[in-house]
């Protein structure tokens, strides 16, 4: 966004950044080992979703390619609505190399027909050795990654166990270093 | 691999904004330049104005938020609104701004602040009453890209000479003669500055009004594309334009200066020329243009 284009007041959305969503695949065998992490078996990816005709068919066939996949890895597919309005397709694997593929599935049919701009965020869900919920976040608009712990009561979140986990990934994955950027996502259905 | 954005560019809406930005700068150099050639005491009263311009630059959010009697709510007291800006400022690659309510029955909101990180977004619980939560939506994707296209900053600058000439024209004439009886020196006499400061006045108003209703279309349009939905904004702007217009008179005067930040304006607009906003049929008309683009049912030359 350059400043030319501020003055001009034109807006285009930014598009997904450089895919580093493939680097979970690797910080997570450090996570795993070290740090007791695992995975709960399950990933979402969120989009806005648009009222157009061509947009529900790439949903809908979306899900019936990952549902066909499914079969041989025997991940399960499912699609919701969350309050806000955004959808989510939803993977359950107990192998996170199988989700992280699933979520890029998505994402790439999604970019493929023109609808990639929209996609907010993919999530995966996690738990540490007390079995405390754990989610890491991933910004496609930015490409980096970020924690999300949610604590005990009403949309409260962990921000010291999220900032250890920060430490503890270290230079495992690209991390979104502008903290006023770690948006949470309330209502995650994973 | 991707296809084009389906909104395409408003290349006719950036032209005219160019060009009014142009004649509005062009306007103020001429007007600087028989500024500078009248004399020091010109000099002497851009400074003050140049302070002033700073200090409303740097003060004027904290200003409007308490003219508005708005209160910054954080995620707990307002956990809706706060959830559905953290989705917008993810989609639109903004940093999160601070989250403002005024608890007021009229329904409006507004964007503060010159710069993306000191930035607040007010909305007020009027609004929140009366829209959908899509429709809520379209309002705050209107806020967040007057945030991103520093419109705030923007309309400072640019009123920042008219409120000089503004100035100079009411010093003037309040001081008549009292400059203007040293004649016989180089400069053009008092009574042409204080002519001068008004043309200036009159024009760069007109050219600021002009500027900030092309900065609504834009922000409207930009709305749509963080959204993907131009028709929820279309019909927030409805049934807001629908409430407003009944809207108590007391209201009206602390209101009057807000103006050029709402989403919508308060009371009956008096004609095209002097409005802030577009007039509400010409907002929708390209609210639903975008729709249909979107829906790729636009005829080619629509874009």
């Amino acid at each position: 966004m350059g400043l030319l284009d501020a003055l001009l007041g034109k807006r285009k959305v930014a598009g997904p950044a450089p895919d580093r969503l493939f680097a979970l695949t690797t910080a997570y065998v450090d996570l795993e080992s070290a740090q007791g992490i695992t995975t709960r078996g399950s990933a979402g990816i969120v989009f806005q979703q648009i009222a157009t005709a061509d947009f529900r068919e790439i949903v809908s066939d979306t899900q019936e390619l990952l549902q066909g996949t499914g079969k041989d890895t025997g991940s399960t597919v499912e699609i919701s609505d969350d309050e806000f309005g955004y959808k989510w397709v939803v993977v359950r694997d107990p192998d996170l190399e199988d989700l992280v593929v699933s979520v890029n599935t998505v994402a790439d049919n999604l970019s493929v027909g023109g609808y990639g701009d929209r996609i907010l965020a993919a999530v995966f869900a996690f738990e540490d050795a007390q079995k405390q919920p754990l989610y890491l976040i991933y910004n496609y608009k930015r490409g980096t990654w970020y924690p999300f712990a949610p604590a005990p009561g009403d949309k409260q979140r962990a921000t010291e166990r999220e900032l250890q986990l920060k430490a503890q990934i270290g230079a495992g994955l690209p991390m979104e270093a502008d903290l006023a950027r770690w948006f949470p996502l309330w209502g995650i259905p994973i | 691999m991707a296809r084009p954005s389906p909104f395409g560019r408003d290349t006719g809406l950036q032209s005219r904004m160019l060009l009014t930005m142009f004649l509005l700068g062009l306007v103020y150099v001429i007007f600087v330049g028989v500024l500078f050639a009248a004399g020091a005491s010109a000099v002497l009263i851009i400074v003050i104005a140049g302070g002033l311009f700073l200090g409303q630059l740097f003060a004027s959010d904290k200003l409007a938020l308490h003219a508005m009697g708005a209160k910054e709510v954080t995620p707990a007291e307002a956990p809706e609104l706060h959830a559905m800006i953290d989705r917008l400022c993810v989609q639109a690659d903004l940093p999160k701004p601070k989250v403002a309510v005024a608890d007021t029955p009229m329904p409006n909101a507004f964007a503060m602040g010159r710069s993306q990180k000191s930035a607040t977004v007010c909305a007020t619980t009027g609004l929140m009453q009366l829209l959908s939560p899509t429709e809520l939506e379209g309002v705050i994707g209107h806020e967040l890209t007057h945030i991103i296209n520093r419109d705030v900053v923007i309309m400072t600058v640019a009123s920042f000479f008219a409120s000089i000439a503004s100035m100079i024209t009411q010093f003037g004439f309040f001081f008549g003669g009292g400059y203007g009886s040293s004649d016989d020196d180089d400069g053009p006499s008092w009574a042409f500055v204080i002519l001068v400061s008004t043309l200036v006045y009159v024009i760069s108003f007109l050219l600021m009004q002009a500027l900030s209703r092309y900065r609504e279309f834009a922000a409207d349009r930009g709305s749509a594309v963080i959204t993907g939905r131009p028709s929820g904004l279309a019909s927030a702007l409805l049934k807001i334009s629908g409430v407003n217009e009944r809207i108590p008179t007391q209201d009206l005067r602390q209101a009057a200066q807000m103006q050029a930040f709402f989403i919508a304006p308060v009371g009956k607009q008096v004609a095209n020329l002097f409005a802030t906003h577009p007039p509400l049929e010409q907002r929708i008309a390209r609210l639903e243009r975008l729709e249909s683009q979107l829906q790729g049912t636009a005829i080619a030359s629509a874009a």
